[in-house]
């Protein structure tokens, strides 16, 4: 196969499908990964269907180690009929994904003996993913075709047995293989044995294969790096009486409609690219005629295409769509080529702008090419450019990603907006095997990050940046209001804290009015916003000098030299009381090491160390103490 | 029936089957192809079907089992 799409020699010249044709395995030979996944794309959008995927098959298999950029991935299927026949298009959307897959094929209806006898074929094999695709027909015939030969009263038995075979399944599957394991759920048939009145029934065939459905899912939660794939979702989603092909299932074993393969093929790649950690992380999105219809700069933001009718509530649905990602834990990042006012005027006073600036961790909004663009947001966020995805309606904006970013998955949105939900739900770009708290408030805390990088960014110098940084402190002794939150800081902070004491309210509120103690919390605002309360100190008087006995600090602001004002301040209170000099003692604890050297980089002199690594520090007053740094500004 | 049909008859055979487009003649048959097993069969249905938006009957898949055979059939239903 090889040489024949090499062939130089040809009497006639090359079609634009060889053309695209060699192009792929043009790149993939020369380790052009990006490219030739990109060129893989354009020729299946020109040649779509089961030949063009069975070519970039070959091309895979043909090229086998030289795709060193692809992703390799051993994925076994193991089903209760033909299912090789989607092997073409499994392998080809792989490619599509970055992916290079190689395919080990249990025979039809083996599943069992595979995933039971430790020596099988597909132990041996070693594979990376597992995929058990069993039609319910065949595992649990009493739910479908047998449904009608159930005797009343023996609905329970039907499905009594499933969840503990599969329980034992999955048993000896991990006793042979660490590999992650995905079964189908059952789909449902186009049409209930009992017609119109399955719905009604306590036994329903409905019912009972959401029964089975249940259990299945039930297993899987219970069981380690088991997942489900929603076969029952996707067939509905294409429809049973699309979806499966009688004359296929009963020629060849091979139920599922040849059109239909591909999209099961797309089902499985969205866990391959989990598993290989190609999921996309952020969203990149250009605003005129994507998030809404026309060109503020233009038609102004009255003018703009965006409400309740159509054009404008196809593109409400598609903001709706990108918030619901954003909640899922993608990030979202703006590049447009417009006036910064005018997107502010929308932002802040369109009524149906269902995404607010807060939702965006970065907004590139000016004239510079949209790849700048991209860089910047890569760089802001700390993300690698092959994880974002850019979409815009613009070919020529499409077409400068490409060239200048090839790893930028790029969507060039279709002239119909009410097409662009789909689109990306058919790119199936951010699925994730987990939802955690965290991924909802991803984005959120990216936005935060990014704001602190784009500072750093631009600034020259460290000392630049904390000026740029524009931080008001405020340090107030603690008082009844402040003493909550002063005590929970106790409570609470590990690791900027040099002591880790912990005290309750009360004791706080002793110390509160002890003319001995000098208690503080430190507040600390930047042109970013308040953070609150992020410090506390207290220190006693002790003979000569001022002994520390909680000096701790919000790992929100470490690394701002906060903690240099907090010493300067108990520097000043020592003098207020004429004393000599201030100590303090560090006792380490497992997580405290950013505080451990805080006394030392200040200049204070070490009294002892014992055993336990507890220090103590000493620093003179009269030799100056501590300055205040210069950039910033004290309220009180 | 058109040089175009049989070009993408003959690609979609050579592609399934691995061998040149130009090697498949009125010749090329089941019994003398060794690649042309039931499984790359079913492909070669599938991918015409796929390719000339048609669908066949089991009859008609099962005596397709030369080139020409294959042509005549997709003639039959284009």
């Amino acid at each position: 196969m090889t040489d024949r799409v090499t062939a130089p020699e040809r009497a006639r010249p090359m079609t634009e499908e060889e053309e695209s044709r060699q192009s792929v395995l043009s790149h993939l030979r020369h380790g052009r990964t990006h490219e030739a996944v990109h060129a893989a794309r354009m020729l299946l959008e020109q040649q779509p269907g089961r030949r063009t995927h069975r070519f970039l098959r070959d091309v895979v298999a043909a090229t086998g180690a030289l795709g060193s950029g692809l992703k390799h991935l051993k994925v076994a299927l193991l089903s209760s009929f033909s299912i090789e026949f989607v092997h073409d298009s499994l392998v080809a959307l792989s490619l599509l994904g970055g992916m290079r897959l190689e395919i080990y094929q249990s025979g039809f209806g083996t599943f069992r003996q595979e995933l039971l006898d430790a020596r099988s074929a597909l132990y041996a094999w070693s594979p990376d993913v597992v995929v058990l695709a069993v039609e319910g027909e065949d595992w649990i015939p009493a739910a479908f075709s047998g449904y009608m030969d159930v005797a009343e009263g023996h609905f329970e038995k039907i499905s009594s047995g499933f969840d503990a075979e599969l329980s034992n399944l999955i048993t000896a599957f991990r006793a042979q293989s660490a590999a992650p394991l995905l079964i189908h759920n059952l789909a449902f048939p186009g049409w209930r044995k009992l017609g119109i009145l399955d719905p009604k029934l306590p036994h329903g065939q409905g019912r009972i294969i959401n029964e089975l459905n249940d259990a299945l899912s039930a297993v899987a939660r219970g069981a380690t790096d088991v997942h489900v794939v929603d076969y029952a979702a996707l067939v509905n989603r294409y429809g049973a009486v699309n979806w499966y092909d009688e004359r296929m299932k009963h020629y060849a074993k091979a139920p599922i409609a040849s059109p239909m393969q591909p999209h099961l093929s797309a089902e499985y790649i969205k866990y391959f690219s989990a598993f290989a950690a190609l999921t996309k992380k952020c969203l990149v999105l250009d605003l005129d005629n994507a998030l809404w219809g026309g060109v503020v700069g233009e038609d102004g933001m009255d003018g703009i295409q965006l409400g309740p009718n159509y054009p404008g509530s196809a593109f409400v649905a598609f903001q709706r769509f990108v918030l619901d990602l954003h909640r899922r834990g993608v990030i979202l990042a703006i590049a447009s080529k417009n006036n910064p006012a005018d997107v502010d005027e929308v932002f802040s006073g369109h009524a149906f702008m269902v995404l607010k600036r807060q939702h965006f961790a970065s907004l590139q909004i000016h004239w510079e090419p949209k790849s700048q663009s991209l860089v910047r947001i890569a760089q802001e966020l700390s993300i690698g450019l092959e994880h974002m995805v850019f979409v815009d309606d613009n070919p020529v904006e499409c077409d400068e990603i490409r060239r200048a970013l090839p790893m930028v998955r790029v969507i060039q949105l279709p002239p119909q907006p009410e097409r662009y939900v789909r689109v990306l739900e058919e790119a199936a770009l951010f699925d994730t095997l987990s939802l955690s708290a965290e991924d909802r408030r991803r984005g959120e805390l990216y936005r935060q990050r990014a704001k602190a990088e784009v500072a750093r960014l631009s600034l020259t110098s460290v000392e630049d940046y904390y000026r740029d940084l524009a931080m008001d402190i405020t340090i107030a002794p603690i008082d009844h209001v402040s003493m909550v939150r002063a005590a929970q800081l106790t409570q609470k902070t590990n690791q900027f804290n040099v002591t880790t004491r912990r005290y309750s309210e009360g004791e706080m509120a002793q110390r509160m009015i002890d003319p001995e103690w000098t208690t503080a919390t430190i507040g600390v605002r930047d042109k970013f916003g308040d953070n609150g309360i992020v410090g506390i100190i207290m220190a006693r008087e002790n003979g000569e000098s001022l002994d520390v006995d909680t000096f701790l600090l919000s790992c929100r602001v470490i690394g701002r030299t906060v903690e240099t004002a907090m010493l300067a301040h108990i520097c000043d209170e020592g003098r207020r009381r004429g004393l000599k000099a201030v100590t303090a003692g560090v006792i380490p604890s497992q997580k405290n090491a950013p505080a451990r050297d805080v006394f030392e980089r200040h200049g204070f002199a070490k009294l002892s160390e014992d055993d336990s690594g507890a220090t103590s520090w000493r620093i003179e007053l009269e030799a100056g103490g501590i300055e205040w740094p210069t950039w910033f500004r004290r309220l009180s | 029936m058109s040089d175009d049909v049989e070009q993408r008859i003959q690609q979609i055979m050579a592609d399934i089957l691995h061998l040149e487009p130009q090697q498949i003649s009125e010749q090329t048959a089941m019994d003398n192809t060794e690649a042309w097993d039931s499984a790359n069969h079913i492909s070669i249905v599938l991918a015409l079907e796929d390719e000339f938006s048609i669908s066949f009957d089991v009859v008609e898949i099962e005596a397709m089992t030369s080139y020409f055979d294959v042509v005549q059939a997709v003639a039959a239903r284009i």
